[in-house]
Order: C-alpha cells, then sequence, then structure tokens
C-alpha cells in the first residue's frame, strides 16, 4: 500500500498538522493555560511572488481552526518574512527538537531583522508575548512533522548530539 | 491591637443564652427566609470551565455595577443580603472607573490558569552546565540584580493596594492577587537565576530605586496602575522580549518567555484599564499627564543609570572588546527607542494620541533619533 504524500510546507495542512499535534498534547497545553489568540504567517517566496497566507485560531486550549488567506480575518498580529528566514526556523526545530537561541520566535521578531511582526492594535500584538510559550512550544511540535519543501528537499533529521545553547 | 470589640461575649448573656439554645437544636433560621435572587450559572463553554464571566447575571454581576458604590462598605460579597450593623471598613477606593478594566474578567482567569512554577518549569541542571564567559556572567548577574529590584516593588505595589478596593470590586482585587504572585514569582526566578550563574548579587541601583519609590507612593490606585501596569510594566515587558534576545542559552529564553507572559497580561489589564477611565471619568484626562509627566522623569533617570545601561551593551554585544562594546551599543540603541515607542503607541490607542506631543521623554527620543548614525 503506498505512503500518504508527505505534507508539503507551506501549506495549509502543514498548519493543521501541527494542531493535530496540539490536540495530542493536551496535558502539556493545558498546563501552559488559556490560549485565545488568532494570528496570522505570511511567508514570500524568496523570488518574490505571491506570500503563501494562514490564519490561525486558538481557544482554550487548542488550535481550533488553520484558514488560508488573510483576508477579512481579523487578527491580532501577523509573522511574515521571507521563505528563507522561515525554512532555518523550521530547520533548526527539525534538527534539535525545538528551536535554538538564535531561531525562538521572540529573537527572529524582536528587531525585525528575521522575521517582522504586523498589528494594527498594541493590545492585539501583546498577545504574541502573552502567550508567547505557547506560541513557541505549538512551533517546536513541527520537529514531529514529516514534511517537504516546495523543492522537494526535507527538513534535516534529528540531531541529539547538537547543543542548542551557545554560550 | 487597635481594634477592639464593643461586646465582651462571653459577658454579654443574652449573646451566650442564644449560643446554647442553637446548641440545644433551637434553630432560628432567619437568614434562610430571607429573599435572595436564585440563580444556577452554568459554564458557556465546558472546555473552559466555569469562569466569572458566567457568573454576570443580576445583582451578583459586574455588568450592571453602579459608577459609586455607596451601599457596600463591609465585606459582603457582591450580591449578598446585607443585614443591619455590618462595619464600615472605610474604603479608600468605591469608584468603578478607578479600578475597572475591559475584559478584567477575562485577565483574571488567564492569569488562574497561566501559573508557572519558577522552581520546576526551568531546566535548572541544564543551566548549570554552561559556564558563561566572565564579562557575560557579571553583566548578566548585574542585569538579574536590577530585575529582582524592580519585581519586588512590583510585587508590593498591588499588595498595598488589595485592601483598599472596595469589597463589591471582586474580579480586579482577585486580579490583582494574582498579580502580585506573579510579581513574588519574578523576583524569585531573578533572585535564583542571579545565585546560579556563579556570580550572585551585583549592585542595587539608587537611581533605579527612586523610580521604584514613585511608583510605590502613588496617591491613588489609578495613579499607581498608571505608572506601574502602563507605563512601568509596558516598558519592562519590551524589557524582558529583550532580555530573551540577547539571552545566552536557551533555558534562560525560557525564564524570559515566562515572565513575558505575565507582564503583557499586566500590561493588557493597564491599557483596558486606562480606556476604561477615559471613557467613563474623562475629566481625568489632565490628572494622568501630569501624573505621567514625573513618571517619565523618573523612569529616564532610573533606566539610565549606568549599572542598568551597561549590562544591556555588554550582553547584546557579546562582550567588552571595543567592537562588542560598539555592537552593543548600536542594539541598545534600537532597543530603548523601540521600548519608548511601543510605550507611546499604547498610550495613543488607550485614548491618549497627543501625550508625544505633550512628552518631554518623546521628545528626547526624537533628538536622539537625528543624531543616531543612519
Amino acid at each position: 500500500m503506498p505512503s500518504p504524500p508527505p505534507i508539503r510546507f507551506p501549506s495549509r495542512a502543514f498548519f493543521e498538522a501541527l494542531g493535530d499535534a496540539m490536540r495530542a498534547e493536551r496535558e502539556r497545553f493545558s498546563r501552559l493555560g488559556f490560549f485565545d489568540t488568532t494570528f496570522g504567517v505570511r511567508i514570500s517566496p524568496d523570488d518574490g511572488g505571491e506570500p503563501a497566507e494562514f490564519a490561525l485560531r486558538f481557544e482554550v486550549f487548542d488550535c481550533v481552526r488553520v484558514m488560508e488567506g488573510l483576508a477579512g480575518v481579523e487578527a491580532d498580529f501577523v509573522v511574515e518574512g521571507p521563505f528563507g528566514a522561515w525554512r532555518e526556523m523550521f530547520d533548526t526545530i527539525h534538527a534539535l527538537g525545538a528551536a535554538d537561541t538564535a531561531q525562538s520566535l521572540n529573537t527572529l521578531t524582536h528587531f525585525g531583522e528575521r522575521l517582522r511582526v504586523r498589528y494594527d492594535d498594541p493590545d492585539g500584538h501583546d498577545k504574541l508575548y502573552r502567550f508567547a510559550e505557547s506560541i513557541q512550544e505549538f512551533l517546536d511540535l513541527s520537529a514531529r512533522i514529516d514534511y517537504v519543501y516546495p523543492d522537494g528537499s526535507r527538513p534535516p533529521a534529528r540531531r541529539d548530539d547538537l547543543r542548542r545553547s551557545a554560550p | 491591637m487597635s481594634y477592639l470589640s464593643t461586646i465582651d461575649f462571653t459577658e454579654d448573656q443574652a449573646f451566650v443564652d442564644r449560643f446554647q439554645r442553637t446548641m440545644r437544636g433551637d434553630l432560628e433560621l432567619s437568614w434562610m427566609d430571607v429573599p435572595r435572587e436564585r440563580v444556577a450559572c452554568r459554564p458557556e463553554n465546558a472546555r473552559r470551565g466555569l469562569t466569572f464571566r458566567d457568573l454576570d447575571v443580576g445583582a451578583y454581576g459586574f455588568t450592571e455595577m453602579p459608577e459609586l458604590i455607596r451601599e457596600n462598605r463591609s465585606f459582603a460579597p457582591r450580591g449578598a443580603a446585607m443585614p443591619e450593623g455590618l462595619p464600615d471598613l472605610q474604603a479608600e477606593v468605591s469608584r468603578k472607573s478607578e479600578v475597572w478594566a475591559y475584559n478584567i474578567e477575562g485577565y483574571y482567569e488567564e492569569a488562574m490558569t497561566r501559573q508557572w512554577n519558577a522552581t520546576t518549569d526551568i531546566p535548572w541542571a541544564e543551566l548549570q552546565s554552561v559556564d558563561l564567559p566572565e564579562d557575560i556572567g557579571k553583566a548578566y548577574a548585574q542585569l538579574l540584580t536590577f530585575l529582582t529590584e524592580v519585581e519586588m516593588i512590583a510585587t508590593d505595589v498591588p499588595a498595598k493596594w488589595m485592601g483598599r478596593l472596595n469589597a463589591d470590586f471582586f474580579e480586579v482585587k482577585n486580579f490583582i492577587a494574582t498579580q502580585a504572585m506573579d510579581e513574588a514569582r519574578h523576583a524569585e526566578i531573578f533572585r535564583k537565576r542571579a545565585l546560579s550563574t556563579g556570580w550572585g548579587l551585583m549592585r542595587a541601583s539608587a537611581q533605579n530605586e527612586f523610580n521604584l519609590k514613585f511608583l510605590r507612593d502613588a496617591d491613588s490606585f489609578a495613579e499607581a496602575s498608571l505608572a506601574l501596569h502602563l507605563q512601568a510594566e509596558g516598558m519592562v515587558l519590551t524589557l524582558f522580549r529583550f532580555s530573551e534576545y540577547i539571552s545566552p542559552t536557551e533555558g534562560d529564553k525560557k525564564l524570559f518567555r515566562l515572565v513575558m507572559q505575565d507582564e503583557a497580561r499586566h500590561v493588557g489589564y493597564g491599557m483596558q484599564h486606562l480606556k476604561w477611565v477615559l471613557d467613563h471619568f474623562p475629566e481625568r484626562r489632565e490628572a494622568i499627564h501630569h501624573h505621567l509627566d514625573e513618571a517619565e522623569n523618573f523612569v529616564f533617570g532610573g533606566g539610565y543609570a549606568t549599572e542598568v545601561l551597561e549590562p544591556f551593551i555588554i550582553l547584546s554585544g557579546k562582550g567588552l572588546k571595543k567592537e562588542n562594546i560598539a555592537e552593543g551599543v548600536r542594539i541598545t540603541n534600537a532597543f530603548q527607542l523601540k521600548q519608548t515607542d511601543e510605550y507611546f503607541e499604547r498610550l495613543a490607542k488607550c485614548g491618549l494620541p497627543e501625550r508625544r506631543e505633550r512628552s518631554r521623554l518623546w521628545k528626547m527620543v526624537e533628538m536622539r533619533k537625528q543624531t543616531m548614525p543612519a
């Protein structure tokens, strides 16, 4: 029986797979607490062209909905950046099991050097920080997902010998 | 013992007789006959559980609460029958707009579910296996000393005000109780991290402590909240995000993500409170500006003290060499501009867009932007 085709990044299926992984980790996310926000993700192709956009809606302890496109979505904030920056972050997570000191979402977005945060309302923007650990652990779940990039390549395999902290 | 009962109950024969009749089974039961509003509150969302919002019904709720609480001057829980003879507790704050915030009940529930533990939620063993270079270690220990100082006063301020608010402001009192716990945990974690770096606590900051004293000694809750929740914690929130950015290890990054979550919630309360004040008590606008004038004066003095500023430069430049310091100054400059931009952005969103024009802090920041290299 042929195995199902791998999930592609970026795609709605990729973020839905993260949502499934989150549901499987109910106890861990319940311990982190209520997580109520809708935020957007915008991934721009490195060679220009239309960005891939997704809205992720979280309620109580779950990712309850993933939508393709941001038109008409009232997002608290949108994290955006070039495909290369997103790939570097997800590659690191896949190799190490979680983001390292250089690739945490806050570090990547703080000065907007790699990824940027767009928002209209500072109260919505602050939800990125009110739920910082939940969002980081949600992204870190991608280490468990089997996916491919548009060029057919895959993220690096897990390497337990690598240190995440670099003093 | 400054408060004495007006009755010595053991010598009051009527009281003793009544007590003895009750204990023989002769019940009085008048409390059972008080007409009450009967309710059976249920969770609107079973996954979320029974929340304060689910209890917002009739006289028990907060939506219909009047602006001035004239009736309840006791500990009677909002909605309870109040018999004659309840004591007057002389609450200092009985005006709703001085304490209330949009979504206060939501902030409380979020706070309760997002509590964490400084002893067990941080990978302390992993942190101890990382040796920091001397300059980085000392700068980090100095930053942690400063943050411990800040969080100790941030614990004292909400705790000071809790008992002074009218009992009808139940949701606010509970929220600031969670804040006092959050801040105590922050002081705990920064002290623990300082004492686990190998360097210990470094130097207290006189300039910073004048700022903290200003926060503690506010004349009203509304002023305390403005300076604490919105101005100080807003700036500290940007500082925590910056500290996560410059953290030397993954364990330290997690530490700062956890504290920033709490801080962002407190800032959220501060914003929603200021919006509420301006919507319901607009005559306070000038008083708010006057208080911010002095708050910004203190924050400028405290935030720019050398023992506060220099660790940022060393940590963000990753060392003490000339090129490290140049890079550290560049990054720290960017951080401080971001910190003040976000502060004025929040004030504008709350309904004070004119603050930028009135603020000497804003003028100094604008001058600095013009002198910075492109």
